[in-house]
């Protein structure tokens, strides 16, 4: 008797493996094949440079949880980070001040956020259809406002704001923790919680799970959907403030291009039902970092860089393919 | 054509809709099926008609077993099925519908639009009634609609027709046409099934019943042999737990809870009424006389005119949802699968949402006090889980619906909206639905109940206001609520003969 309640559960624990917690055994499985391609994969270097990598992506792709969760789908990031980042590097040159370059960014990517939601929620636009023209536009933009040369940092102020993306906390000899990593780490904390155990993340679920019911409990679905997409323009302001750090010259064609489908790909991978009502931002953070590592292998293998386009793809396609076969199998 | 279902099951989850149900329909027979919502009937013709297959059992047309695995199939054998809600493309035209997924093709692989809206036209004429084919569908009435989903199914040769409650939004002119037009195909051979909760219609039409409860086939014979008040007792069985709310005592206290005065809105007019605390107050009314508005709009769920006084206090006008909630009104809604549940989240998380909505400031959810109303409200309503973690689909129809309820418990509410509560329910669980709604008006909560089940309102309801046309046509009171009582008022019986004086 006790037997086969072991075994049973012993067998639900598998099902749970690979039903819900599925990121975890691909982010293992993917451990497993980095270090088997590049024996140096696990030195603190190399781990804490993917970290870097993945923070200006894996910060968007906290907000772009709640987006999906929500139902919902933005697909202008890649074009708010290149606008807010450009137009960042000229409010640095002209005040001098990281802080009030990081408030412009800030606010401003809130700006455009709160504009995709009132497009969607108020406007009743399909998100796509808001979020596409979003894009379009801040594109176009920061085209126009660079004619072609690059936005580069004032000598001036060049030391002290590369700091903030290539600067590290000492911990021991041989291990710095980058900035960016921290950065990182924190805002999934912080995102993690508030999904988990606030009023806006049982909210957020409830709206991508069933708006008409969610509507009938009580919640503000506008305002929830506005302020999915406000949260996410505030987190494109607040990576396209790093970002502008790491590049220290944002070219307005190449910036954050192709964002959106990294930061969508790492939610897919993360497990977060893409009909939104499902998914964990631990999935997020751990399909953010598998996104670079696989880049990392495929540069190690020396797969052509121009095909990193046809892989984030393919990769989204297979999470996709396989969270509806896990639904099925449920 | 002979159809025979024979031994046929149907499971969903834990639930068993239809339970080793036989029936033959013979050729030209008219077939009234019976049964309370949710006895199994519409599911038991959803498998004749290829909608999912049956988890057990067989189909026999003519003599030989048929694999009726879908619409499509079931179309080739010749049966028809009118579905109870209507399905209809709004953007598309009446004939581009009728004709959806069997267009007539002419050379080149053109529609051939001529055709089609020739037979449209011919099938209508039949009908006597007057639709034109061309016409987009959202331009018509819900009564027009109905009657060209009923001449979809008229439109190619068919021998049996399944008609699940073909009625509801049709006058009595277009029901006598129907009659007659079922009449004509009777004697050409074509077989029906007809699904309604109007008795006179079945009498009327109808040669043989069958009889459904809780999925099983309770009893068949012919209709000469039966009165209306034998058919009733069929269909709901001589429950003793029937007598049980016989008694039911008046809880009504002095104190007005709800007010409402010359509330309007969309599909609804001037409605006025007084509920007291401890009162429960049934609101009926057939499809489309403002019932489901009027539900959502005194939960603010829709906009209205005229004033709703909560426990002494106004409620602002077009304030919305969350302030009829902060006022203490709840609304258990209709369509739990569709306006109720998240199919997505927890037991745990479907059932603090309300709490969190009006009662709850702080900055982060506890987790144990999650547990603590879990359990007080696995206590109070007997809802059968303890797995509160689990997503709420894994329960049956009855414990969401609970789960629903004690969402409005926790948030502190005192007014209760139950809208159509035992939808889609079993027939225990109803009755434990009943004894809480009753014991909630016990305990001083004042409810409303919508509902359109005679059974329900006879069983819990102190009095019942019966909606015609958008307006409060009568009320009766406990003691006078008969299903005759409630079908005369809500079909505007005597605001229609005094017309005709």
């Amino acid at each position: 008797m006790i037997n086969t309640i072991q075994k049973s559960s012993f067998k639900d624990i598998l099902k749970k493996l690979f039903t819900e917690y599925s990121y975890w055994l691909s982010f293992v499985m993917l451990l497993i094949l980095a270090t088997a391609v590049n024996t140096n994969f696990l030195r603190w270097s190399n781990i804490s440079n993917i970290f870097v990598q993945t923070a200006t992506t894996g910060i968007i792709a906290l907000g772009m949880s709640m987006v999906i969760s929500a139902g919902l789908i933005d697909i202008s990031v890649g074009a708010q980070v290149a606008i807010i980042s450009g137009l960042g590097i000229v409010v640095l040159n002209r005040t001098d001040s990281i802080l009030i370059m990081l408030l412009f960014a800030l606010g401003f990517g809130l700006l455009i956020g709160i504009c995709n939601g009132l497009m969607v929620a108020k406007g009743n636009m399909p998100p796509m259809i808001a979020t596409l023209a979003m894009q379009s536009i801040c594109r176009s933009l920061i085209n126009h406002l660079g004619q072609g040369g690059p936005f580069t940092v004032s000598d001036a102020n060049f030391a002290t704001f590369r700091k903030i993306a290539a600067g590290s906390i000492q911990l021991t000899q041989g291990i710095r923790i980058p900035y960016p990593m921290i950065m990182f780490i924190v805002l999934s904390i912080l995102f993690g919680i508030i999904m988990r155990q606030t009023k806006l993340g049982k909210h957020i679920y409830a709206v991508g799970s069933n708006t008409v019911s969610a509507r009938l409990a009580g919640v503000n679905v506008n305002r929830i959907k506005i302020l999915v997409f406000a949260i996410t323009g505030l987190l494109c302001g607040f990576s396209g403030w790093l970002y502008a750090s790491r590049v220290m010259a944002v070219a307005a064609a190449s910036a954050g291009n192709a964002y959106e489908m990294e930061v969508i790909a790492a939610v897919a991978i993360g497990g977060t039902s893409m009909n939104g009502g499902r998914g964990k931002i631990i999935g997020t953070f751990l399909g953010a970092l598998m996104f670079k590592i696989i880049n990392n292998i495929l540069v190690m293998a020396n797969f052509p860089t121009f095909l990193n386009g046809a892989i984030s793809g393919a990769i989204i396609i297979v999470a996709v393919l396989l969270q509806n076969i896990q639904n099925k199998s449920k | 054509m002979l159809t025979e279902m024979k031994g046929i099951v149907k499971d969903f989850g834990p639930v068993r809709a239809v339970d080793h149900v036989d029936i033959t329909i013979h050729p030209g027979e008219v077939i009234g099926l019976l049964g309370e919502n949710g006895a199994g009937k519409t599911t038991l013709m959803n498998v004749l008609a290829g909608t999912f297959p049956p988890d057990e059992g067989e189909i026999f047309i003519d003599g030989k077993k048929a694999e009726v695995t879908s619409a499509l199939v079931a179309m080739k054998l010749g049966i028809r099925f009118i579905h109870q809600e209507i399905s209809l493309c709004n953007d598309l035209r009446v004939f581009e519908n009728m004709f959806l997924a069997e267009e007539l093709v002419g050379t080149g692989g053109l529609l051939n639009k001529k055709e089609m809206i020739h037979r449209c036209a011919e099938i209508f004429n039949r009908m006597q009634v007057d639709i034109d084919p061309n016409a987009l569908v959202w331009t018509l009435q819900s009564a027009e609609k109905q009657l060209v989903e009923i001449a979809r199914a008229l439109l190619f040769k068919c021998d049996l027709i399944i008609m699940d409650e073909p009625t509801t939004a049709l006058s009595t002119k277009d029901i006598n046409r129907l009659f007659e037009l079922i009449r004509q195909l009777k004697t050409e051979g074509v077989s029906f099934i007809y699904i309604s909760h109007k008795m006179p219609e079945l009498f009327e039409i109808c040669d043989t019943y069958y009889v459904m409860r809780d999925g099983k086939l309770i009893a068949h014979g012919k209709f000469a042999d039966i009165d209306e008040q034998k058919a009733t007792e069929l269909m709901i069985g001589r429950q003793l737990a029937d007598e049980e709310f016989l008694g039911k005592p008046y809880y009504g206290q002095e104190e007005v809870a709800l007010s409402v005065r010359n509330l309007s809105g969309n599909g609804f007019q001037d409605i006025s009424f007084d509920l007291h605390k401890g009162e429960i107050l049934a609101i009926t009314g057939l499809q489309g006389s403002g019932r489901d508005m009027l539900a959502d709009a005194l939960f603010g769920a829709e906009d209205y005119t005229g004033t709703i006084q909560a426990n002494g206090v106004t409620v602002k006008q077009t304030s919305g949802i969350i302030d009829h909630m902060k006022h203490g009104i709840a609304m258990v809604p209709r369509a739990r699968k569709e306006r109720g549940i998240h199919n997505d989240l927890s037991i745990y998380d479907n059932l603090s949402m309300a709490f969190l909505n009006t009662r709850f400031n702080g900055l982060l959810i506890n987790g144990k006090t999650e547990k603590n109303r879990f359990t007080r409200q696995k206590q109070a309503l007997a809802i059968k889980t303890d797995q509160p973690n689990n997503p709420i689909t894994s329960l049956s129809g009855g414990n969401q619906q609970k789960v629903i309820l004690g969402r409005w418990l926790e948030a502190e509410a005192d007014i209760l909206l139950f809208d159509n509560p035992t939808q889609g329910i079993d027939v225990g669980t109803k009755f434990e639905i009943y004894r809480l709604i009753i014991d909630l008006a016990k305990a001083g909560k004042a409810i409303i109940v919508f509902s359109s089940e005679y059974p329900e309102i006879h069983k819990v309801a102190d009095k019942c206001i019966v909606l015609y046309k958008g307006r409060i046509n009568t009320t009766i009171k406990r003691e006078d609520v008969t299903e005759m009582s409630i079908m005369y008022y809500s079909t505007g019986a005597n605001v229609e003969a005094q017309k005709n004086d």
